[in-house]
């Protein structure tokens, strides 16, 4: 089977074409590599319950929160792994969700598909944070930013749920929190966040 | 006499299985010319697909209240774009060429790669690279697999390497973990592998069943002819 004959000149430009699209792919590939591999600005996180918060801490068991922006699509992912945690972890932790918005912000903005898919998962609860007062009493910069804090409102754990920006999937981020809830240990008490940033609000 | 038609049948047999070599041959180039034809096809349209993937799911980036355009779009219109062009090119200019269905199973499997990351992870995406691996068979040419394979071990190795996190879940995986990735790779690999060798087998078979039907038509249309001749000189 034969192929159609090529001179030495059209061999050389395929070669040459070949190298190029290589090369053209490799620098596109580490691109998107190095967007979903850096995360955003984690925050140590307040070490106690921020005395100042009114978003409700449950004093029975360990309390969740996450700070999102609600058109953030990076976010998507992280509700996505909440909703997969709360279903592993089975009633041993209360999970809160709150939307940082800006204050003149419109109501289709504030409540995006995002929001919609929180306002339906069960055992998560919303709150919307105009002009990103919680955020601030957190440290929280990072959408995507979880906190877990004990009942007695310390805190355990800091950080995001996501193994890549925007990437639904096993993270070490929700397998430190499940094993904190679980066995009381876990191997760290932070990871990295995804997530695009909080502010300017 | 004997001798004569000795070397008349073994010169008949040589001739059909040089002919069913030829037809062999052109029946593959055929299929090789026609795959790389829709994958032509497939590549234009995976681009498209990702651009609206990109488009629709991730339109902006956001920082407070401020957006910009989501570098999702960049990379579907550019990378998608480098990933879709070559081998187009080579489909269109050297369709049959050994080498353009070995760049079009790299990119086919980078495709993959790449849906799976603008879809945000998710799992359903994941079926792309095992469907690639199915059209891929099309060939009837089993080293393309092992191309195509080899794509999803350097990424597979590549990323447990760097950032397991990203593959495994876990930043410290057991070294099986691999393993139960590219088990269920070779698995279907082995699969097409042997469709490929069933297919290549039946095109051989066919090929010969034809050189053989031709020999025959030929040798007929001989007989015919040396009787037309006889009759003639008789009647003469």
């Amino acid at each position: 089977m034969p192929d159609q004959p090529m001179s030495r000149r059209e061999r050389g430009l395929w070669i040459l074409l070949g190298v190029l699209w290589l090369g053209a792919v490799g620098f596109g590939g580490a691109k998107l590599w190095s967007y979903k591999t850096t995360p955003g600005a984690a925050a140590p996180g307040q070490t106690v319950w921020p005395a100042a918060s009114r978003i409700p801490r449950d004093g029975t068991r360990p309390t969740l929160v996450m700070m999102a922006h609600p058109q953030c699509v990076c976010t998507r992912a992280s509700i996505g792994e909440l909703e997969n945690l709360v279903r592993r972890v089975r009633g041993r932790m209360a999970a809160r969700v709150v939307f940082v918005v800006p204050r003149s912000a419109a109501r289709s903005w504030t409540e995006s598909d995002t929001w919609r898919t929180v306002q339906n998962t069960p055992g998560v609860t919303s709150w919307i944070d105009e002009g990103g007062r919680e955020a601030a009493r957190f440290g929280a910069q990072t959408s995507g930013q979880v906190f877990l804090y004990a009942a007695d409102g310390r805190l355990l754990f800091s950080g995001g749920i996501t193994p890549l920006r925007g990437h639904l999937g096993d993270s070490a981020g929700q397998e430190r929190i499940v094993s904190l809830l679980t066995t009381g240990r876990a191997e760290g008490s932070t990871s990295r966040v995804f997530g695009c940033a909080l502010g300017p609000v | 006499m004997e001798m004569d038609l000795g070397e008349d049948l073994a010169a008949r047999e040589g001739k059909i299985t040089a002919r069913a070599g030829e037809l062999f041959a052109e029946q593959r180039r055929r299929v090789f010319v026609r795959v790389d034809r829709m994958f032509m096809g497939l590549m234009a349209g995976q681009w498209i697909f990702g651009i609206l993937v990109a488009f629709f799911f991730s339109p902006y980036a956001w920082e407070g209240k401020e957006r910009t355009v989501h570098p999702h779009v960049w990379i579907a219109v550019l990378l998608g774009g480098a990933l879709s062009l070559f081998p187009m090119l080579l489909a269109w200019k050297r369709p049959g060429w050994i080498v353009t269905r070995h760049v079009i199973a790299i990119s086919q499997m980078l495709w993959s790669a790449l849906l799976i990351h603008l879809s945000g992870g998710r799992i359903e995406t994941h079926f792309h690279v095992f469907g690639s691996l199915a059209f891929l068979a099309f060939y009837l040419d089993w080293p393309v697999l092992v191309t195509a394979s080899a794509v999803v071990v350097v990424d597979h190795l590549t990323r447990g390497l760097f950032w397991p996190e990203s593959v495994y879940g876990i930043t410290n995986p057991e070294s099986w973990r691999f393993l139960e990735h590219a088990f269920w790779v070779v698995f279907e690999d082995t699969f097409l592998a042997m469709a490929c060798f069933n297919g290549v087998r039946d095109m051989r078979r066919s090929a010969q069943r034809q050189a053989e039907v031709e020999g025959l038509r030929e040798s007929d249309e001989l007989k015919t002819f040396a009787l037309e001749m006889a009759l003639a000189e008789a009647r003469a």
